[in-house]
């Protein structure tokens, strides 16, 4: 069974009286495990599409079914507990919060989660963080921490829960070449490791040499939909 | 648990303005508490200035005297006896008691006229009951059978009288008949009761029965006890009593006088004006509460992500705002604790820093005016100031928990 399937997926803005559609109509199936990268020009409905499948967002007209559940039938409150549980978030300007830990970070969507012992917990995240190569700086604030090692701690906060889907929008694109790569590297490794399903959005040709699956996002519309080797992937 | 631990952190995220606003509440509180003290200390003053110089803590009367008191009646007197005193004298605590003959009045100075309320008493038993004796200006008090007066400073002020100076009071008698008192002032007053300094005329009781041709009667007895707080009781026990030998008599207390339950109405309405400065917190907490989510709305677009629910959001806003409501309610309370103790061991003389005689303004106050300590109202005024943050914060948490996640995650 698929882990996500989109039928016939649009999204239509208001914006006073003039209508902007965002998505028109986007067909899709993504697998579990699969390592996918969307990319696109800028407004071409690729952080729209991600806020689709992470159930953000509602669509104006179609079908999504995460999991085997039609979103469409669940409720504000059955989306945020469909996220707690099930997808994983990074984002580009990494969304930490300031006054905590890195671990507290991660601790954080863990404890949300809830159903594990506190030592249970803690262990979860203390590999978490070794696995995402910040073993050592749990005790550090964002503040105190370089960009890479930010997004290290947001892949680890969206990955410390085991959900079935991580989604990442443009999750490099404030980090240079070198350390886009050391992150790319840990989703990869993830990815491999755990068998989470990443879908993330990008513009960087580079990063999309990461991915074995490429969706070319144009005019709200999948217009290309082409399988990578992951080539750049470092086994 | 760790949303509380969150909570904590985000207090001191924002210091300076967690300070302001903890500084706001605590101000309001601390007025709260100051103000409540010193009304209270003012209202107390008032109550023991009417049990001092026109009260006492017990009057025995006739109930159909009572119901028609503002009138002055010469009808439904009291006719006084030695059983009557007797027993009076025989109630636990009693320290003195004072027979006393109320009467309108005109004051005449030979000039002008002015309408006074006449008190025909005995000054050795009057003495025992009211403080008159360290409150004069000018001369002394009569003695029975002497043809003299003692009268407030303010009143003679008025009348442009002088001690040794003669004055006429023109009544009606029990029948209605027109009659005069010709006496001397022998004695001015100047007390912290408004009543005593501006409208009393004190006269011998024997000449006043006399002139108003009610021999061996008075209006009321007043009793002074060892106890203020046992009046209403001891009143109950007089009455049963007195009772058995003369039905119509009724004995009241202090608590029962009209100027008493004017005071505390007057009380009451001055809490609701206090109320008004803790509305003035809530809205720094309001104001708080916007600023920080306006700051944190990426944050408050992630942990939606998360899959945190806008009832979970809400309240962690509205914790930051009771541990607000918590340091600014704390620091109230102690400044308001030292700013009583400061009132009350050093007194606030409005006669000497801003050389005001409260007591010609009506207000009770002779001398330094002190506070009282009234600890329920520090736990009112805490515990309010806790509520109203927590209340105050909890639209403007959930304005912006319930905002979109995209648009929270996206907001610049």
């Amino acid at each position: 069974m698929a882990l996500l399937e989109l039928k016939g997926v649009t999204k239509i803005y208001q914006q006073g009286k003039i209508e902007v559609p965002a998505l028109r109509g986007i067909d899709l199936t993504v697998e579990q495990g699969e390592f996918t990268t969307v990319f696109g020009p800028s407004g071409s409905g690729k952080t729209t599409l991600l806020n689709m499948i992470g159930c953000l967002d509602k669509p104006t007209s179609g079908t999504i079914i995460f999991a085997g559940q039609e979103l469409g039938q669940l409720n504000k409150k059955g989306l945020a507990r469909l996220r707690r549980c099930n997808i994983g978030f990074v984002f580009q300007s990494y969304n930490l919060i300031p006054v905590l830990t890195a671990y507290e970070n991660v601790e954080f969507a863990i404890r949300l989660v809830g159903g594990r012992s506190k030592k249970a917990m803690h262990e979860k995240v203390m590999q978490i963080l070794a696995d995402v190569g910040l073993a050592g700086l749990e005790n550090r604030k964002p503040g105190e921490m370089s960009g890479g090692q930010k997004q290290r701690v947001a892949i680890a906060r969206a990955l410390v829960k085991e959900p079935k889907l991580v989604l990442a929008d443009e999750p490099t694109a404030n980090l240079d070449s070198k350390t886009s790569e050391e992150v790319l590297e840990v989703m990869v490794k993830m990815n491999q490791e755990l068998g989470t399903t990443f879908i993330f959005s990008t513009h960087d040709p580079r990063v999309m040499s990461y991915a074995r699956r490429m969706l070319e996002v144009r005019d709200g519309l999948i217009s290309e939909d082409k399988r990578g080797d992951g080539a750049n992937v470092h086994h | 648990m760790f949303i509380t631990k969150l909570a904590i952190k985000n207090l001191l995220r924002h210091r300076n303005r967690t300070l302001v606003t903890a500084i706001i509440i605590a101000f309001a509180i601390f007025y709260y508490i100051l103000l409540d003290s010193m009304i209270g200390g003012m209202t107390q003053m008032s109550y023991q200035t009417l049990i001092d110089y026109e009260a006492g803590h017990l009057q025995v009367v006739q109930e159909a005297y009572w119901d028609e008191e503002e009138e002055l009646p010469l009808e439904h007197l009291i006719d006084l006896d030695d059983e009557i005193l007797t027993v009076i004298k025989g109630v636990p605590g009693h320290q003195g008691s004072s027979p006393e003959l109320s009467f309108r009045a005109m004051l005449n100075n030979g000039i002008n006229e002015l309408p006074v309320v006449g008190k025909g008493i005995v000054p050795d038993l009057f003495g025992q009951v009211f403080a008159l004796e360290d409150q004069y200006v000018e001369g002394t008090m009569f003695r029975l059978g002497q043809h003299q007066a003692v009268l407030g400073q303010r009143l003679a002020d008025l009348m442009q009288l002088e001690v040794g100076d003669y004055i006429t009071l023109l009544v009606r008698d029990k029948n209605k008949t027109f009659n005069t008192i010709d006496v001397e002032v022998a004695g001015l007053v100047h007390t912290s009761n408004p009543n005593v300094n501006s409208n009393y005329v004190y006269l011998p009781l024997d000449l006043v029965q006399q002139a108003l041709n009610t021999d061996g009667q008075v209006s009321k007895v007043i009793v002074k006890l060892a106890n203020a707080n046992a009046a209403k009781r001891v009143a109950g026990e007089l009455a049963g009593v007195l009772q058995t030998s003369d039905p119509r008599l009724q004995v009241f207390a202090w608590e029962d006088l009209e100027a008493v339950t004017v005071a505390k109405a007057k009380q009451a309405a001055n809490g609701l004006i206090l109320g008004i400065i803790l509305i003035i917190a809530a809205i720094a907490i309001i104001n708080t509460v916007i600023l920080a989510a306006l700051e944190r709305m990426g944050e408050i677009g992630m942990m939606k992500a998360l899959g945190m629910q806008t009832k979970e959001v809400v309240y962690t806003f509205v914790l930051e705002s009771v541990g607000i409501g918590i340091i600014g309610g704390l620091v109230g309370v102690l400044f308001g604790v030292v700013g009583i103790w400061a009132l009350n061991l050093y007194g606030l003389d409005y006669g000497a820093w801003f050389n005001l005689d409260m007591a010609s303004y009506g207000i009770p106050i002779i001398g330094k005016m002190y506070g009282v300590w009234n600890p329920h109202s520090f736990v009112l005024v805490f515990g309010f100031g806790v509520l109203a943050s927590l209340l105050a914060s909890i639209l403007p948490a959930y304005w912006a928990a319930d905002k979109d996640p995209v648009k929270a995650i996206y907001h610049r």
